[in-house]
């Protein structure tokens, strides 16, 4: 065999080779979850074909469904599923056989052919006992984001998480593909593969994402619903959305890079979303916060370019109008807490609490007693604001934060993230610190 | 990956022109012995001035591109970069400083005419900014965002017909391109009708988005496009999951016309509407409103 030759079997021989040993890099990860579909994403690191077995039995993958051609980039929708219903699946380049039931494999074992579950939303409307997990900048990839982990890890339990909220900066310092990897891929693969995960863009992940050509890493990895998939009304991008899960109505805004005009795309959809859902609960969601004194001073127009003041100037008093119930946001590293509020658009030295506040209690059904909103639909019935943006870290505890908006019942400098659960007209609320410590709780009552 | 400097929809759109409040002088920043002579000027300049107070992002920026530009000093793309890191912050003057020391050392460095033109937009010089995105899309003639601001920048400039080229150069370009940029392009169609064929393109395209029918909707009722916009109406109500909102347009719309028992029949198709949601909805402070409202317009109808 001349050299030549040589060199190109042993080329096709180790190529070969390589192919054989592909492996999964990233997840699978479960997006744009609907009663009756889910889009599992996953990364290989080598070329292949995409598709997901599954079935609801974890011997019994007898469906499958695959994307059209091959790639490292594995994007699958499964449609046709059951609401409320768990199903198995695993993921590969061909449908994969059950495994024997002898070798069980671990619902969270890492690797190929590794059977994983998911369990899809309830029917829209009706109300189910949800958990919420919420985490706001938290891509530090350190220590804090795995302590803020692991407790709520442990605080969770067998509970299972029905899914999770990213509030932006989920991938420091620029938000690219190899932050990601560490901050979100590496930190949650177990969260990662059992529970949809919702996000915004935060101004990190701005970094290596471009929204007007809804482009660049975050637009890369997230499968957002932009034709309303979930619920809600048609965006027509992924900046911006909204989805339903049971009696909840989540709507995404893009505090960073959408124009935030009152004459803008992003409001007037918005406007017609909030106007069309008949869900008991509407939860905001958005990286700039509204109010806070954290490391961000909402107070400043200069502070990230007057973004902050948007949304509480020009989106805020829509809000209301509407009746959201929730506003959570990142941006600051700290975790800030509102009372019962309506009709704050200002700077701080404006907030007036006889005027501001709906009620002036701590919220806790074990305390002063749980916030009261009437059950219909009431404009201006007032929402509680909450900054939980350090999922990562928290401010500097050598020069720490003011920490005095008056809109706050309560504000922390503190690592740690939320938790949200909603059972039926009832919505419980937790802060946990990196410590593992419940450090603010509320609950909302619809009556 | 695109490369990013602003955040062009933000930064374009809406945010005030404000000059930052955090400039921070050059040196430290600069082998001044390489500037230009209008460079060393603006870095003088800016030696003058005070720092007032630092954004941590920009810190933290600065603390890892600073060592990088000291060990490399002729790396135009690290120039760039920090000139993107301070236009992200509104730091005009820093930034500028920092393109010129990068177009100095490559002056066709990708990115880099796309960032100086952006600026010059930003800083409300659209013909200089026109000048870099020329070079920009010679470079790159497949660089949908610099088409986007060049279109802007034409708008600007009152030239909307050629700010019309670029976008739908821009448009071809995007695979599936946002909802605002077909609402842009249909700002610059003077003609209701090619405004609506424009909206009805994009809507072909991403999907029948909201914003997108609502335009549609606006023109063709403003243009006496009666039959159209109450088709564009059903289709915008259709994806609503409360009607009544829609239907009351609706009949607004045939009672403007002069069709008086359509527009009660919209009208009490809106009120059934209300009647048919759940408890604690029908009775929510705005549907009572709107439902008082309805029967008005239904006695006025009839």
């Amino acid at each position: 065999m001349k050299l030549p030759q040589l060199f190109v079997t042993f080329a096709l021989v180790a190529g070969s080779a390589v192919h054989a040993a592909t492996t999964i890099v990233r997840g699978p990860y479960l997006q744009t979850a609907t009663p009756t579909s889910m889009v599992v994403r996953w990364r290989t690191d080598n070329t292949e074909a995409s598709v997901v077995s599954y079935g609801l039995e974890r011997n019994e993958l007898t469906s499958s469904a695959k994307a059209e051609g091959i790639g490292t980039e594995h994007i699958v929708q499964l449609t046709g599923l059951k609401p409320n219903t768990k199903y198995y699946y695993a993921v590969g380049a061909a449908p994969v056989p059950p495994p024997n039931p002898a070798k069980k494999a671990a619902e969270d074992a890492p690797g190929r052919a590794a059977i994983n579950s998911f369990t899809t939303p309830p029917p829209v409307g009706p109300a189910k006992p949800t958990r919420v997990w919420v985490l706001g900048d938290p891509g530090t990839k350190n220590a804090t984001q795995m302590a803020v982990r692991d407790v709520y890890y442990k605080f969770t339990g067998s509970r299972a998480t029905d899914l999770w909220l990213l509030l932006g900066d989920n991938a420091y310092p620029d938000g690219t593909d190899a932050d990601y990897q560490k901050a979100i891929f590496e930190m949650y693969p177990q969260t990662l593969r059992i529970s949809p995960v919702w996000s915004t863009l935060g101004n990190h992940d701005g970094k290596s994402a471009n929204s007007i050509t809804e482009s660049g890493v975050y637009y890369d990895i997230f499968t957002l619903p932009k034709r309303a998939e979930a619920g809600g009304v048609m965006s027509g991008t992924e900046a911006y959305y909204s989805f339903d899960y049971a009696n909840i109505h989540f709507v995404c805004l893009d505090s960073h890079d959408s124009d935030r005009s009152a004459g803008g795309a992003m409001m007037q959809w918005m406007k017609a979303d909030l106007a069309a859902t008949q869900r008991d609960w509407i939860i905001a969601f958005f990286h700039h916060p509204t109010f806070t004194k954290g490391t961000h001073d909402s107070d400043k127009d200069s502070d990230s370019q007057g973004r902050m003041n948007d949304m509480r100037a020009i989106f805020l008093p829509v809000l209301e109008q509407a009746g959201v119930d929730l506003i959570l946001t990142g941006h600051s590293h700290v975790y800030e807490r509102s009372w019962l509020i309506n009709g704050h658009y200002g700077k701080s030295d404006t907030f007036n609490a006889s005027q501001h506040v709906k009620q002036k209690t701590n919220g806790r059904s074990d305390g002063e007693g749980a916030y009261k909103k009437p059950r219909r639909r009431a404009p201006h019935a007032g929402e509680i604001s909450v900054v939980t943006g350090s999922a990562g870290h928290a401010g500097s505890a050598t020069k720490p934060p003011p920490l005095n908006h008056p809109v706050f019942y309560l504000s922390l400098n503190e690592a740690g993230s939320s938790v949200i659960d909603v059972d039926g007209l009832k919505l419980d609320f937790v802060f946990l610190n990196e410590k593992g410590e419940k450090r603010d709780w509320f609950s909302i009552v619809k009556e | 990956m695109p490369r990013r400097g602003f955040g062009l929809a933000g930064t374009l759109c809406n945010v005030p022109l404000v000059r930052s409040s955090i400039l921070r002088p050059v040196s430290g920043c600069f082998d001044f012995a390489h500037l230009t002579p209008r460079c060393t000027a603006l870095a003088c300049a800016l030696m003058c001035v005070t720092v007032a107070r630092a954004h941590p992002e920009i810190e933290n920026g600065l603390a890892e591109l600073n060592p990088r530009i000291e060990a490399t000093p002729n790396d135009a793309a690290q120039y760039l970069d920090r000139g993107e890191l301070y236009a992200r912050h509104a730091d005009w003057i820093q930034a500028e400083a920092n393109y010129l020391r990068a177009a100095e050392l490559s002056p066709r460095l990708p990115g880099l005419d796309r960032a100086r033109g952006a600026l010059a937009l930003r800083i409300g010089n659209p013909r200089e900014a026109g000048g870099h995105f020329a070079r920009a899309l010679a470079l790159d003639p497949r660089d949908a965002e610099t088409f986007i601001l060049r279109n802007r920048a034409r708008v600007a400039l009152g030239d909307r017909a050629g700010a019309l080229a670029d976008l739908q150069h821009a448009l071809r370009l995007i695979e599936s391109p946002r909802p605002e940029l077909f609402l842009e392009r249909a700002a610059l169609i003077a003609a209701a009708r090619d405004a609506v064929r424009s909206l009805d393109d994009g809507i072909a395209r991403i999907g029948p988005v909201h914003t997108l029918q609502l335009r549609a909707f606006q023109l063709e009722e403003s243009a006496g496009l009666i039959d159209a916009a109450l088709a564009r109406l059903s289709v915008i109500a259709a994806q609503s999951e409360r009607k009544e909102i829609w239907l009351k347009r609706r009949g607004d719309v045939l009672m403007h016309a002069g069709r008086i028992a359509e527009a009660r029949a919209a009208y009490g198709a809106a009120l059934a509407a209300i009647n048919s949601l759940p408890a604690w909805l029908r009775e929510s402070p705005d549907s009572a409103t709107l439902a008082t409202e309805l029967a008005r317009l239904s006695g006025r109808a009839s």
